[in-house]
């Protein structure tokens, strides 16, 4: 049963994603801060590093087609952005010892570039006009700071069901 | 070292950017009407996010009511206050409604710009980068929702529908960044009614902007904005916001105003849909029909 588990994880977290949203944006002393709720690309991320990169880009690229037809109708810019990072995981992991800080921290520093590059594409595309350090103060530090509580929270757990996943495929090959 | 791209990945990588650039620029396109398959994806998704946003309103219904418990004491102290005024006040509009509909039926007019049919519609998700201020609300095309209907809360104006499919639609908050988002309004509680547009949006300040206003004509700041229903898709008379400065634009021609929006734009739940009564027409609800633009192209 544990082999659904992990697209069952994915497609809870991208349905949470929006809703987190609604909150956005926070106001604090005045200020309005941008929250973005990065769920599902922190647990591609860890698919990548501790399970399987096939599958991770795989499941990438069908979340991210979801994620563009549904919110920004602009299709290829997630199903694009969320495999290349996942890839980027997978190259990255091949040289670094995989424990559960390190694997945090790797997957904090990629959430981080892949706000970046979206930021980037839309100012391209000039859909936003926010200068750099407006971005930089009120959007991107709350929103990695919420992720990262987030991934605090429930990172074990990924790990731990992809622990289980794997175990369950080694001793039955055939299903996986 | 082993290397990173074999000849055979370098063309498939080549061949994918080329497929995406493609995409990219089909979908940047402004399209009106979305592809059959896209929304399949589209309803499909929306389904499954109805499931999940059902039990998050109630969880945020709970705190909102018990946020709004705290504040009871404070807030009936206020209302007390206004009690009075308020019988008063609805004297007047009862009789002001009677006196407007017996003048109405002498005239013979049966059309008007300020009725519309309310549409009811649930917002299931916002979508999560806001680099975009959309939302997905869970009434579609099946119900009557078009495109560029204007959308409300309680409070006032939010935005428009900008795509639908058949059970849920996409709706622009106002507070888009998108140069081509405008709607028409008028100011009130001057001598005359004001016309003008909103456009565009000051991020930093979180207000609109009202322009194309006449530079002698004198606004002041607590005016209300509402829409005036002549861009011909927006029914008249929805609140939109309040003044709270009012300038000269960029050219010195004209004033420009800045409108704190009367809504809420965060944590959205029940919104309206203004189907409007009188007919409408093509484009958007800045006076500017489809059918216009191209007798102007024509005549060039």
């Amino acid at each position: 049963m544990i082999r659904f588990w992990i697209p069952l994880i994915g497609l809870a977290l991208f349905f949470m994603e929006p809703i987190f949203g609604l909150f956005s944006p926070l106001q604090l002393d005045g200020g309005f801060y941008y929250i973005v709720p990065r769920f599902l690309i922190m647990f591609l991320i860890f698919i990548a590093v501790y399970y399987d990169l096939k599958h991770a880009i795989y499941y990438g690229l069908f979340f991210g087609l979801l994620y563009d037809v549904f919110f920004i109708d602009i299709i290829g810019l997630y199903s694009f952005l969320y495999p290349a990072i996942c890839l980027a995981a997978g190259y990255i992991v091949k040289s670094i010892h995989r424990h559960l800080v390190v694997t945090t921290v790797l997957t904090l520093v990629l959430t981080a570039l892949f706000e970046f590059i979206l930021y980037q594409f839309f100012r391209f595309i000039s859909l936003v006009s926010m200068p750099l350090d407006v971005f930089l103060n009120t959007r991107l530090l709350p929103t990695m700071i919420a992720n990262s509580l987030f991934l605090l929270m429930l990172g074990w757990v990924f790990k731990l069901v992809i622990d289980a996943r794997l175990i369950e495929r080694e001793k039955n090959p055939r299903l996986s | 070292m082993p290397q990173l791209f074999s000849n055979k990945r370098l063309i498939l990588l080549l061949l994918g950017v080329i497929l995406l650039v493609a995409l990219i620029s089909y979908s940047l396109r402004d399209r009106g009407n979305v592809s059959p398959p896209e929304q399949v994806i589209k309803d499909a998704v929306g389904v499954g996010q109805s499931i999940f946003s059902g039990p998050a309103h109630f969880v945020t219904g709970i705190f909102d009511n018990v946020d709004s418990l705290l504040n009871t004491y404070e807030e009936n102290q206020h209302l007390k206050a206004r009690l009075e005024e308020f019988a008063s006040v609805q004297a007047e509009v009862k009789d002001l409604r009677t006196e407007n509909a017996e003048l109405k039926e002498i005239v013979g007019k049966e059309e008007d710009l300020r009725d519309y049919n309310p549409i009811q519609a649930t917002v299931i998700a916002r979508n999560p980068d806001q680099w975009e201020e959309k939302v997905i609300i869970n009434k579609g095309s099946s119900t009557g929702v078009k495109e560029n209907m204007a959308v409300m809360t309680a409070s006032g104006l939010i935005g428009k529908v900008v795509l639908t499919t058949p059970f849920f639609s996409t709706v622009e908050l106002i507070s888009t960044q998108n140069p081509n988002y405008r709607v028409s309004a008028m100011v009130l509680g001057g001598e005359k009614e004001v016309f003008g547009l909103i456009e565009g949006y000051d991020a930093e300040r979180r207000e609109l902007l009202l322009k194309r206003v006449d530079a002698e004509i004198e606004l002041e700041k607590g005016q209300q904005v509402v829409s005036s229903g002549l861009g011909g898709i927006f029914p008249k008379g929805i609140l939109i916001g309040e003044i709270t400065e009012v300038t000269i634009d960029e050219f010195g021609l004209t004033n420009l105003a800045y409108i704190k929006p009367a809504a809420e734009f965060s944590l959205l739940n029940h919104v309206i849909i203004a189907d409007r009564v009188a007919p409408e027409v093509n484009g958007e609800d800045n006076g500017e029909t489809e059918d216009a633009a191209e007798t102007e192209e024509d005549g060039s």
